[in-house]
């Protein structure tokens, strides 16, 4: 029993192993893909992925990182040879006001450099294929809800709350030896 | 002192006073007819692989409770259902830690009822003459599918508004078939019908379709274990053996979503903004992006569609009576490629930049 154990041993190390390298593998690949040709890639491209930088990577990487990886998008939009359906001005204005840190700023600006309206109320989605409005009126004024991170519940419940896991499952993990 | 009174298993002549506990189950068993829950199953369902499919009901229940609580203060007008879920997470008394536990827990039901399929399909126990209550197992994964699904929608982010755009796209490829994922369908906005959907109906057809699932398992028996071999029949341990390690691990599994909910709470993504698409699926969700990325949104409709064609096949394809997976090997094989590549993808998406795919049909 143990040897047939011990035998499978080297194979899951080369199955994860095999996994691992596969991570590896693509995650440079597609990072390699992002640099060439960066001036075909429409600019709509680059500023949605810039927002999506902005918008939903806050809490998971350190703020420099998040900046620094929106700014590159900016300048590739900016440097696009295909600029249909964004205001290169509003991009221009974000570039600044990311240069600033001025984050939540640079983040309404490219929004609305392609169409979209922080802060009005969405009913039902428009039908689709969507091509940004031109911004013939101002957005609304009402504030637009950032997102929250991942912080932990926090205040006298956390310690309570984190004892009661714990007690469970160590209750669990004792019955389950007891009644096996 | 009547013959009942006796404990069984006391000596002849003697007396002894049954325990309160005893007295009580009696009083029960009387009433309730409990004793007959202590049927035989075979030694080796008293497995964890065997208590997959007990502790995804166990989920569920606990998914119904979260989300009782949840409805007291979630709005799905679509004009306000953001910000009662930012009400929720920062105002509302534990109202953080129970979304958490939704969120954990709905992540559990996923990867446990995943988990299910796999064992029965392994140790096949799918085959003649459990093939009716396989089908029904594959349709329970799928309301769990769309539960997710539909949850991920209500809380009302930019993940949550693309998500329901995807979904609309979809109901036009379905052609008049997909009239109810059309926004003008019922008067009332999408969001607000499918809250309805989440929170009724699918709890609804989930509860039906278990209830069926358990009747023809207690009525087709556990199928007998692939790994054993011999003549002699398999020990027997009383159904009630199993329903009390069921509860010991299901102590477990709610010790590990309480501290999950506790020190990982799911984020809340922004409002909603019309005419962008940044976000990703969560990860449940996540393998069809890169097919979307490759075909357009109908590839969501086609590799869904094709993943849950080939569960509900299994039993038409897989027909020998042998159960032991080291004698179907072609079909391990099957399985290991449609799993590994699921995971791949999933993987792939990860690392994946993000795309815009509305519209590029």
């Amino acid at each position: 029993m143990e040897e047939r154990r011990n035998a499978r041993r080297p194979r899951l190390a080369r199955s994860l192993a095999v996994v691992g390298a596969l991570v590896l593998a693509l995650g440079p690949t597609t990072a390699a893909f992002a640099h060439e040709g960066e001036e075909d890639v429409p600019a709509i491209t680059d500023v949605q992925e810039a927002i999506a930088i902005l918008a939903e990577h806050p809490g998971l990487f350190p703020p420099e990182e998040v900046t620094d990886h929106a700014m590159d998008k900016v300048g590739d939009a900016l440097e696009s040879n295909d600029t249909l359906g964004v205001l290169l001005d509003l991009v221009a204005e974000a570039k600044d006001a990311l240069d600033a840190g001025k984050t939540d700023d640079a983040l309404a600006l490219l929004e609305r450099s392609i169409g979209a309206c922080p802060g009005a109320p969405v009913i039902e989605p428009r039908d689709a294929p969507r091509t940004p409005p031109p911004l013939s009126s101002p957005c609304p004024s009402v504030a637009h809800l950032q997102g929250l991170d991942r912080s932990p519940v926090g205040g006298a419940a956390e310690p309570v709350l984190i004892g009661v896991g714990a007690v469970l499952i160590l209750a669990g993990l004792g019955l389950v030896r007891r009644i096996r | 002192m009547s013959e009942q009174d006796t404990a069984v298993g006391a000596a002849p002549g003697e007396l002894q006073t049954p325990s309160t506990w005893r007295r009580l189950w009696d009083a029960l068993d009387e009433r309730l007819g409990l004793k007959g829950l202590q049927y035989p199953i075979p030694e080796h369902a008293n497995k964890l692989a065997y208590s997959l499919g007990g502790l995804t009901l166990i989920t569920f229940v606990l998914m119904v409770a979260t989300g009782i609580y949840l409805t007291q203060y979630y709005n799905p007008d679509p004009n306000l259902a953001h910000e009662s879920v930012r009400r929720i997470i920062t105002s509302v008394s534990f109202g953080k830690f129970i979304r958490g536990f939704h969120y954990w827990g709905a992540m559990a039901m996923i990867v446990l009822i995943g988990l299910h399929l796999l064992r029965v399909f392994v140790s096949g126990s799918f085959k003649r003459p459990r093939e009716g209550n396989w089908i029904f197992g594959v349709i329970l994964a799928g309301i769990t599918a769309t539960l997710f699904f539909t949850g991920t929608v209500l809380k009302w982010d930019q993940e949550s508004l693309e998500a329901l755009e995807h979904n609309i796209e979809i109901g036009k490829l379905l052609g008049r078939f997909g009239f109810w994922f059309s926004p003008s369908f019922g008067g009332i906005p999408f969001l607000t019908r499918l809250y309805v959907v989440h929170i009724a109906v699918l709890p609804f057809l989930f509860t039906l379709v278990v209830a069926v699932h358990l009747l023809l398992v207690k009525r087709l028996k556990m199928a007998p274990s692939p790994f054993r071999h011999g003549p002699e029949p398999e020990p027997t341990r009383p159904f009630t053996k199993h329903l009390a390690e069921l509860g010991a691990l299901a102590l477990i599994l709610i010790g590990v979503l309480t501290i999950l909910a506790v020190l990982a709470p799911p984020p809340h993504g922004p409002a909603p903004i019309e005419g962008i698409e940044i976000t990703k699926p969560p990860w449940p969700m996540l393998w069809v992006y890169p097919i979307e990325d490759w075909v357009g949104v109908a590839g969501i409709l086609w590799a869904t569609l094709a993943i849950f064609l080939a569960l509900f096949i299994v039993p038409f394809v897989d027909r020998s009576p042998e159960r032991s997976p080291r004698k179907r090997i072609p079909m391990m094989i099957a399985a290991g490629v449609v799993v590994i590549t699921v995971i791949g993808l999933i993987v792939f998406a990860a690392v994946q930049p993000v795309a815009s795919h509305i519209g590029m049909d």
